[in-house]
Formats: structure tokens, C-alpha cells, sequence
């Protein structure tokens, strides 16, 4: 338990240090939100914008018009709710893939020795140095019917014709994975290269074998950093929308091709706006868990 | 695979009381380790018996970690063997060794509680559960941490999480328990505190117990022989007294304790006393006992403070005895410490009791004074 008085230590320079981060935030998360989330309780019009007004001033009378049939009809429709289930499924199985792949590569950067390890570092964040944008085009050409993937299966003989593989699920889990591994990797190589090398050596004194000290010691000490990296990738994955709509097929539903669809192709605002509300309100729980674990992460550093 | 600390012992081998010159449990034969060509650990023999507490003792970075953790299986000794009644440890890697180490820094698993730290061990030998658990209660008890067990080891104070730290090691039963350093993370006054706890939970346990450290003080209480380890040698091996009392060099003689150390060269050498003369002496230094020397050796004659009368008057012995003037007294209220300019520029330390009724009485700064000694208080070094 910390004394009452040890975080306010500082009022005044505390003070100076938090308002930056705040007004960043209420200027770009908070206004942009407030400004959709007024929309989704508008109705849609065919005019300028294309939504109604939420309150009229007439002859004194302030008249308030919440709408919330955009909310109802989201429940009417059951595309909506299959593309929130379909959302969080391929981000939680993509999150887990990239756990599966990011945690030994992590390790293995966390424990190499002074110059390699600078380099291991720089090899996973080398890839975003190009646009995000060529490198799902690369994978279009990877993948592709006539790609490099069937193009070289089909000279070995392997296959007789090639593999369909763009435009299906496989294809948006390789490009998910590909591009959020990055976010995973880091914070995870951050946990673990603090990891007290003493504590290892007072396991195995005590007998424990490498399994046993992975899963008693290492894996639990580095839940910060797993938890960390995974919504890192789980976030912004559950409103992706470039990789199912560039790699994905139509069989592929995401909200994030959903909330693109309503906005240009029926310019309903409204509607889209509200699947942008409920979207938010369903990551609250993985984003407070996110920050819950960073604020412990950083407690323990001081 | 198997992770259980298990070691045949070879049938019906005697057990020899603790301390006393019984066969080794432990012995260490021309162990050396080099690191990158620099030897730290130098062809050291050591046998360690079962039961006793033995300190090695030494400066910084004279081996004394690294000759640990050879025992405890960190490290590979480059040459030379490590046995465990009369059986080989080569190759047994630390994880299989019936070893168990206190380390400096504690290493306290920060995510478990006090009770699962202590457990830890014993959940690797797949110990039955009941088992562990009253094994965990009566150690905790024994080390009088029973109400904080369900505390994390970041809400104990730097004692408590020691306690938990030896026990730690103990629950597991160990067949010798390895100590670095075990009081370098307390201040100075828990330090003397811990140093008799621990010592007597040892002895109530009665594990045997090499432990390592660069304090003196620390070794003389806490055990019943040490090593005084040098550039990664064994200068000499000894209880406390023996150490203190017959330092077989100089390097031992001034780093136990504090020593006043004339250089010279031995002028007679008979069979039941020895005379030596030395530039920083006026009289011949006598030794009322024969040594293994030969006239016109070069040697070291050591005297501690302690053993050094102080006099105004002139004694009637004329070996022995020097002519001096106080230079210093540091008053330590039961004692003072004198410093005593010799003739020949030497300064001579020595302690006496401040057992006079008036401080009038005593000794002040400029006065001519005489020290002398016994024939029998000096030691002969000759390395
Ligand atoms: N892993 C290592 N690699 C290279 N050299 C080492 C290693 N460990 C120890 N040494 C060297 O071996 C020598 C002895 O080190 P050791 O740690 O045993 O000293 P120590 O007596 O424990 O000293 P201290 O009291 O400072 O802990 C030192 O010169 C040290 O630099
Ligand atoms: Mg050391």
C-alpha cells in the first residue's frame, strides 16, 4: 500500500507534466468522439450534412431531438452483429497467432548478447520503414493466383493449378499478423530484457529444469508484456479495415468494412456513426485492461 | 527428464561429529578456473567437514564468488574436482545438485508470496502437497516469519526478506548450504543483528554451510573455520583464533584484525628460540620458540596491538623492547588505541585498557614511552 501523499508529491510541476497529454487527448480523441457520437443520435437527411440537427432554438423553445433508432437498428439487422462477432473473432485468433510467433522472437532478442541484439531490434521494426500500404500490395503479389507462391509451387510440380489464397481469410490472417507483429514483439522484448537474470539462477539452485523455469518464472514475470503487446494488436485489429478490403474476400465481414460501407457507399452517417459508438464501448474492456497493465508496468519501474 | 535432487550415498559411510577432524564431506582437489585465460580460482584443495559453518574470506575479486558457485554448479571448474562424499560432482548441473544457494541480492521470486518462494523448491522435487505444505509451516516458524506469509517479498523489510531467503534454501534440506555475501545488502547495524540469528538457526538446523565474504568481523562471528583466500589461492585455513593468533603470512596477518609487522632477517636460529634483527628495531626481537628457518633468512615478525605493553618506565628485559614517543591515542572509552613513533620512524600500534581509576593517570600525546612484549606474543612469518 503507497502512502496517500507520495504520488502528489509535486502538485504544481505534477500539474505542468499531465496537461499536454490531456489536452492531446481531449483535442484529438475526445472532440472527434463527442462529434460522432452526436451524430449517431441524429437522423439521416438528404442534405448538407447528411444528418439532422440535435437541437432546434424556435421562439424561445429549445427543442432536443435524440435519436436512438440508429442503435435499434443495428439490432434489427443481423449483418452488424455477425461483423462485431466476426471482428473480435479474427482479432483474437490473429492476437494469438502473433503471440505464438512474437514470444520466442522476443525471448530471443531479449537474451542476445550487446550488438546482435540491436540488430534483431532493428530487423522487426526494418519492415515499417515502407508504407504500410506497398507492403499489403507486395502481399497481393505474394499471394496472388499467378504470385510468387504459384508461380514457384506450380514449376516444382507440386501443384497442377494454383492455390486460391487471395481474397480468403488465410490471406487477411497473413497480412494482419505480418503487419501487427511489430507491436507485439516490442513491448514483449521491453519486459523481458528486465527480467532479473538472478532469479533464473535461484531456480535452478532450487531444481528447477528450463520448462519449469520458463513457465514458473519467465512467462509469469513477462504477463505485463504479454498482455500489453496482445492489445496492442487486438485493439486497432478489431477496426481494421485495409486488410480485409485489400486482402480479404467477401466472405470476410469485418465492422471496419461495415463502418466503410455505410459511411460512402449509403452515406448514412447516422447509422455509421453509431457502429463506431458500439465499437468503442465493446473495446473498453481490452483498452482498460491495456492500460491497468501499463500503469503497473510503469509503478514497478519507479 | 528429471529435476528431483537425488544422489546415491555410498552404503554405511560414517558420519564424523561436526568440527572435528573427522574424513571430509565435502573436498575440493586442485580446483582452478580461468576466465578467458585469467585464472580466478587457483588449484584450490579444500575439505570441508560435515556440520560446520566455513567462511571464505577475502578482498574483492580474489575468487571467492566463483569458487561458490563452482560448488553450487554455476560454473565448470577448468581443471581439478569437487567431490561429495568421496563422490564425484562433475557434470551434475546445478539444477540436480543437493546444493542450495542464499544469493546476495536475495533473488526473491517478486510474484509469489512469501509461502509459494518457500515452497518453489519443493514443488520441484514433485513433493506431495500435504508434505510441502507443513514443511513450509515449520520452516517459517523456525525463522519467525509465520504471520507474513501470505506477503510478497517487496512488502518485507531488507531482514525479513533475508530470513525468507535462507529459508528458502533450507526447506529443501540441502546438503551443504552456500552463502555469498549474506549480509551485503543490510546496513550496518541489522548486520550484527542477522549475523547471530542466522548463525543460530544454522546451528539449530545443523546444515553444513560454506559462506562467502569480504568481512572479517562477519567470518569471526559467524564460523568455525576460514579460509583466507588471495589472488585466487588458500593462503590458510583455521578456526577464527588460529587465524588471528598463528597468521602463516603477512598477507593474513594484516588482513585479519590490525598488526604491527617488523621486516628483518634471523641472526640465531636454535632449537627453542629464535633472534632476528631488524632496521626498524633498536634490541633484537626474541621468539622463545624455534621455527623452520635458517640464519640470515629474510622474515616478517608480527605483534599485535593487543599483546604490546606501554610504560613509562624502562622494563628489565632487553629483547623486545623499544623506545618510543606517543604519537596519537584514539580513546575507544573501554580502550585506546596508542600510535608509538619508534626511534627508527616505525609506528607501533598499541591497545590498552583504560582500567585506571583517573585519567590523570594515563598516558598523553609526547610522552617517552617503552613498548615490550612477551617472547612467546610474537609470530614468525616467512612468506
Ligand atoms: N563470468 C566471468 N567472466 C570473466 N571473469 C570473471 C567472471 N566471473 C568472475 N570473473 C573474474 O574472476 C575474478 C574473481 O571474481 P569473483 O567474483 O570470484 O571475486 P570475489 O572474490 O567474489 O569478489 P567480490 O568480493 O568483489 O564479490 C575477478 O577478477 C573477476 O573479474
Ligand atoms: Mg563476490
Amino acid at each position: 500500500m503507497k502512502p496517500a501523499g507520495r504520488r502528489w508529491r509535486l502538485p504544481g510541476q505534477h500539474w505542468l507534466l499531465v496537461i499536454p497529454p490531456y489536452l492531446w487527448l481531449l483535442l484529438f480523441f475526445l472532440a472527434p468522439f463527442a462529434i460522432v457520437f452526436k451524430i449517431s443520435l441524429a437522423e439521416s437527411t438528404i442534405a448538407q450534412p447528411p444528418y439532422t440537427a440535435l437541437y432546434e432554438y424556435v421562439n424561445d423553445v429549445l427543442t432536443l431531438r435524440l435519436s436512438f433508432s440508429n442503435y435499434l437498428f443495428l439490432l434489427t439487422d443481423s449483418l452488424y452483429f455477425d461483423a462485431y462477432v466476426s471482428s473480435l473473432r479474427i482479432a483474437a485468433i490473429s492476437t494469438l497467432i502473433c503471440l505464438v510467433i512474437g514470444y520466442p522472437i522476443a525471448y530471443g532478442i531479449a537474451r542476445a548478447q550487446g550488438p546482435m541484439q540491436s540488430l534483431l531490434l532493428m530487423l522487426v521494426v526494418l519492415p515499417s520503414w515502407t508504407s504500410f500500404l506497398i507492403r499489403i500490395y507486395a502481399w497481393m503479389g505474394i499471394l496472388r493466383n499467378n504470385g510468387i507462391i504459384n508461380t514457384v509451387l506450380m514449376a516444382l510440380g507440386v501443384v497442377d493449378e494454383p492455390v486460391r489464397m487471395m481474397n480468403t481469410e488465410l490471406a487477411v490472417y497473413i497480412g494482419i499478423v505480418y503487419t501487427y507483429l511489430p507491436f507485439l514483439v516490442l513491448p514483449l522484448y521491453s519486459n523481458l530484457v528486465k527480467l532479473d537474470n538472478r532469479l533464473l539462477e535461484a531456480a535452478t539452485d532450487l531444481g528447477a529444469g528450463p520448462v519449469s523455469r520458463f513457465l514458473r518464472i519467465t512467462l509469469p514475470l513477462s504477463m505485463g508484456g504479454v498482455i500489453a503487446g496482445c492489445m496492442l494488436v487486438f485493439i486497432p485489429v478489431v477496426g481494421e479495415f485495409v486488410i480485409p478490403e485489400l486482402l480479404g474476400g467477401s466472405e470476410t465481414l469485418m465492422i471496419g468494412k461495415v463502418l466503410w460501407g455505410e459511411f460512402f457507399n449509403n452515406r448514412d452517417w447516422p447509422v455509421a456513426s453509431a457502429v463506431a459508438t458500439v465499437m468503442l464501448v465493446v473495446l473498453l474492456i481490452p483498452i482498460s485492461l491495456f492500460h491497468r497493465y501499463q500503469f503497473r508496468e510503469m509503478e514497478g519501474e519507479d | 527428464m528429471t529435476e528431483t535432487t537425488t544422489i546415491a550415498h555410498p552404503a554405511g559411510a560414517g558420519q564424523p561429529e561436526p568440527g572435528s577432524g573427522g574424513a571430509a564431506y565435502i573436498e575440493l582437489v586442485g580446483v582452478s578456473k580461468s576466465f578467458d585465460g585469467a585464472l580466478a580460482v587457483n588449484n584450490v584443495d579444500l575439505s570441508i567437514r560435515k556440520g560446520e559453518l566455513f567462511a571464505l574470506l577475502g578482498a574483492s575479486g580474489c575468487g571467492k564468488s566463483t569458487l561458490l558457485r563452482m560448488l553450487s554448479g554455476f560454473e565448470q571448474p577448468t581443471s581439478g574436482d569437487i567431490l561429495l562424499e568421496g563422490q564425484s560432482l562433475t557434470g551434475l548441473p546445478a539444477n540436480q545438485r543437493p546444493f542450495n544457494m542464499m544469493f546476495q541480492s536475495y533473488a526473491l521470486f517478486p510474484h509469489m508470496t512469501v509461502e509459494q518462494n518457500l515452497a518453489f523448491g519443493l514443488k520441484q522435487e514433485r513433493m506431495d502437497k500435504r508434505e510441502i505444505e507443513s514443511r513450509v509451516g515449520e520452516m517459517l516458524e523456525r525463522v519467525q516469519m509465520s504471520e507474513y506469509r501470505k506477503r510478497k517479498p517487496d512488502q518485507l523489510s531488507g531482514g525479513q526478506q533475508q530470513r525468507i531467503a535462507l529459508a528458502r534454501c533450507l526447506v529443501k534440506r540441502p546438503k551443504l548450504l552456500l552463502l555469498d555475501e549474506p549480509m551485503g545488502a543490510l546496513d550496518k547495524k541489522l548486520r550484527t543483528r542477522m549475523q547471530l540469528e542466522i548463525a543460530n538457526i544454522l546451528e539449530s538446523v545443523g546444515v553444513t554451510c560454506v559462506m562467502v565474504t569480504h568481512d572479517q568481523e562477519e567470518a569471526m562471528t559467524m564460523a568455525n573455520r576460514i579460509a583466507i583466500m588471495d589472488g585466487g589461492r588458500i593462503l590458510q585455513v583455521g578456526t577464527p583464533d588460529e587465524i588471528y593468533e598463528q597468521p602463516n603470512c603477512r598477507y593474513t596477518a594484516e588482513f585479519i584484525g590490525s598488526v604491527n609487522l617488523f621486516d628483518g632477517v634471523i641472526v640465531d636460529d636454535e632449537v627453542d628460540y629464535v633472534n632476528i634483527k631488524s632496521p626498524q628495531a633498536r634490541n633484537t626481537l626474541h621468539i622463545g620458540h624455534g621455527i623452520s628457518g635458517f640464519a640470515g633468512q629474510p622474515v616478517s615478525v608480527a605483534v599485535r596491538p593487543e599483546k604490546i605493553q606501554i610504560s613509562l618506565q624502562k622494563p628489565e628485559q632487553a629483547f623486545n623492547c623499544e623506545a618510543g614517543e606517543v604519537d596519537e591515542i584514539a580513546y575507544l572509552g573501554s580502550h585506546s588505541v596508542y600510535h608509538v613513533k619508534l626511534g627508527s620512524g616505525m609506528d607501533v600500534l598499541v591497545t590498552a585498557l583504560n582500567d585506571e581509576r583517573w585519567a590523570g593517570e594515563r598516558l598523553t600525546w609526547q610522552d617517552k614511552v617503552w613498548v615490550y612484549w612477551d617472547e612467546h606474543s610474537a609470530v614468525v612469518l616467512t612468506s
